[in-house]
């Protein structure tokens, strides 16, 4: 482990229990997530990659072998203690963007922030900052639903990115987004990778994001199947 | 963070509109209604006891020591003369009557019963009983030494009518018996069964003389400013006048059957409300779970974005909370209004007869504040504690699960 290593897995495997047939999502992974890196995993459907991200974060504990976020074990961690961990050093962006209904779009991008204790002046002001580079600061008042569904994304990245965070991990954030659109949040996103060092690690089978990824990591059937850079693949 | 979340876990109750509603409501109407029994309970005890104290018995009573336990007639009020004085000068009496009592026998041309002789002091009396305004044919005492007053079941029971003549048996003091002659000069309807079918008025000189024992009595009723007073056990009355060989007795000491009927109606409400506040919290917690299983997701995004256990069980029992103030505000609301309506028209239950007295006006419920906040408290606790074990529940969910599980 080195001070440039964000995620080291080493013997992942997960197996769940889908209706009493145990599915083997992740079947024996080492791996190693370097400071700046702007990664995409790629696979087919069901070849384990939400899997994975979710065991690589925290969000899952994997069934067998080891994951050690900034050189720490999950498995020593206490559930407070990970919490804490994803709250200060993990933006998410989801698939299906997320975002709490109930919430304005300013009160969604504020929470992790909130959760941080951070005045309110300070998270405002850096609320509609991260608004105004993803595009949608006029939307801060609305909810969710009166936006579409690239800007219900946007919101969903500036949620992700307001804490400064120092990884941000996207399952499959562009699923649901038409090329033009997705296009503009993955060069964004790269921007920002660019410009703050900040780590990105996408689960993806969308060729837009494989086409900006700088690494890909190819899996099939919970295994490696092979590791490029995006000019390689 | 605390008003951020009372402020989320606000918003998130409105998103289901309906099912919010439907709890509130559905809670509030129990609150209401429970509160409305209570006051309603209330009521029909304070008619209880004021038809008790106000028709004949008084809030206090004086006898001399034993008569209440024997009835024997010998047993007759000590220094009589000084206790009235006493009464007198007594600033927490309002008025106060002496009475003559004795077992007797009404014989009529052909009938006898068994009954109570009571002699009444015709001055004092109306001020502490209801005989005069009870009286429902004939006349109150105008002073006649053979003037008889008799409810109107032992009228049908001795096939007697105004002016008819009975003939009253009675032991003397020391021995012998004694027998008058009297008058029907009154008939009068308590509602009160021992009343109307068990006893027969007559003056208090009249019976002192029949039974022998001129210028002594054997009780005396006393109204104190507030019924209340009749049960308070710290006042001074009952030491300054259980003297000489007397006892002072307030009401729940010499209706027992009254202060049973109290505790009956504690009990009775402390189950219905126990029935009532056990459905309530399963209801909540039915309702909340519905809410946590609909929103497994969000709590998985929560999860997943660093939010604390803690928190998360928090903000879903301040859901509970917001509910629980719904409710309760609902529930104060509809209890009110039921009770305001009801305290003006009164609820008629016929010719009910409780403990041996008759209900047969209209009861008024009664709003006591010092017993009915307990309802709207409890509810609005419970409530909220409702939301304990839906928020432990969300709390402890995987967030990789619980995404996966609604997607």
């Amino acid at each position: 482990m080195t001070d440039n290593d964000v995620i080291i897995a080493e013997g992942v495997v997960k197996t769940y229990d889908d209706a009493g047939v145990p599915v083997h999502a992740v079947r024996g992974i080492d791996y190693t997530l370097k400071k700046g890196e702007f990664t995409a995993i790629i696979g087919p459907s069901g070849s384990g990659k939400t899997t994975f991200l979710n065991v690589l974060a925290g969000l899952d504990t994997p069934t067998e072998g080891k994951v050690r976020l900034s050189g720490k074990l999950i498995s020593d961690m206490s559930g407070r203690e990970l919490s804490d961990f994803r709250r200060d050093h993990i933006g998410f962006i989801f698939q299906a963007y997320n975002l709490f209904p109930v919430l304005t779009v300013e009160e969604n991008v504020e929470y992790v922030m909130l959760l941080q204790g951070i005045p309110a002046a300070e998270r405002h002001d850096r609320v509609m900052s991260i608004l105004e580079k993803v595009g949608i600061a006029e939307y801060a008042p609305r909810l969710p639903m009166q936006l579409s569904g690239g800007q219900q994304q946007r919101v969903a990245v500036a949620r992700a990115m307001v804490s400064r965070p120092s990884l941000i991990m996207a399952d499959e954030p562009t699923a649901n987004l038409d090329s033009t659109t997705s296009g503009a949040l993955l060069d964004m996103m790269r921007q920002l990778n660019e410009e703050t060092g900040m780590t990105f690690l996408f689960s993806t089978h969308d060729e837009i994001v494989m086409s900006r990824a700088r690494k890909i990591v190819i899996l099939r059937d919970g295994r490696i199947d092979g590791k490029a850079s995006s000019d390689e693949y | 963070m605390f008003s951020r979340l009372l402020k989320f876990a606000w918003k998130v109750i409105w998103r289901n509109f309906r099912r919010t509603l439907i709890t509130g409501i559905a809670v509030g109407l129990g609150l209401g209604a429970i509160m409305f029994t209570e006051a309603l309970m209330q009521g029909m005890s304070t008619h209880m006891i004021q038809t008790t104290t106000e028709s004949w018995m008084g809030d206090a009573q004086i006898h001399g020591n034993g008569f209440l336990d024997t009835r024997n007639i010998n047993l007759v009020i000590k220094r009589p003369d000084s206790i009235l004085s006493l009464l007198e000068l007594d600033s927490s009496v309002s008025f106060y009557t002496p009475r003559i009592l004795s077992p007797a026998s009404a014989t009529s041309a052909t009938e006898m019963k068994p009954v109570t002789l009571i002699g009444v002091d015709m001055q004092t009396d109306p001020e502490v009983t209801m005989l005069k305004t009870a009286i429902d044919s004939g006349f109150y005492f105008s002073g006649d030494s053979t003037e008889l007053i008799i409810g109107y079941k032992l009228a049908e029971d001795l096939d007697a009518g105004l002016g008819d003549v009975i003939v009253i048996t009675a032991a003397q003091a020391g021995s012998g018996l004694s027998s008058s002659m009297f008058f029907v000069s009154g008939i009068c309807r308590f509602g009160n069964d021992n009343l109307d079918r068990y006893s027969a008025f007559i003056n208090i000189s009249a019976a002192g003389a029949m039974l022998g024992i001129q210028g002594e009595i054997h009780e005396i009723a006393v109204r104190f400013p507030q019924v209340e007073m009749g049960a308070d056990t710290s006042l001074g009355f009952w030491s300054r006048f259980s003297v000489f060989g007397n006892t002072a007795l307030g009401w729940p000491e010499l209706a027992p059957q009254i202060g049973s009927l109290l505790n009956m109606v504690n009990v009775s409400m402390a189950i219905m409300a126990a029935i009532l506040f056990g459905l309530v919290v399963f209801g909540i917690v039915n309702s909340l779970f519905m809410s946590v299983f609909e929103r497994m997701y969000e709590f998985g995004v929560m999860k997943a974005v660093g939010t604390r256990t803690g928190t998360i069980t928090v903000m879903v029992i301040l859901e509970a909370f917001w509910i629980a103030v719904i409710s309760t505000v609902t529930g104060i609301a509809i209890g009110l209004l039921i009770i305001w309506i009801t305290s003006k028209t009164g609820i008629s239950f016929g010719d009910l007869e409780v403990s041996g007295v008759m209900i047969d006006r209209p009861i008024y419920p009664e709003m006591i504040l010092s017993r009915i906040w307990i309802f709207p408290l409890f509810t609005l606790i419970l409530t909220t504690a409702a939301g304990i074990y839906p928020g432990i529940h969300a709390s402890r969910l995987n967030p990789a699960e619980a995404m996966r599980k609604s997607l």
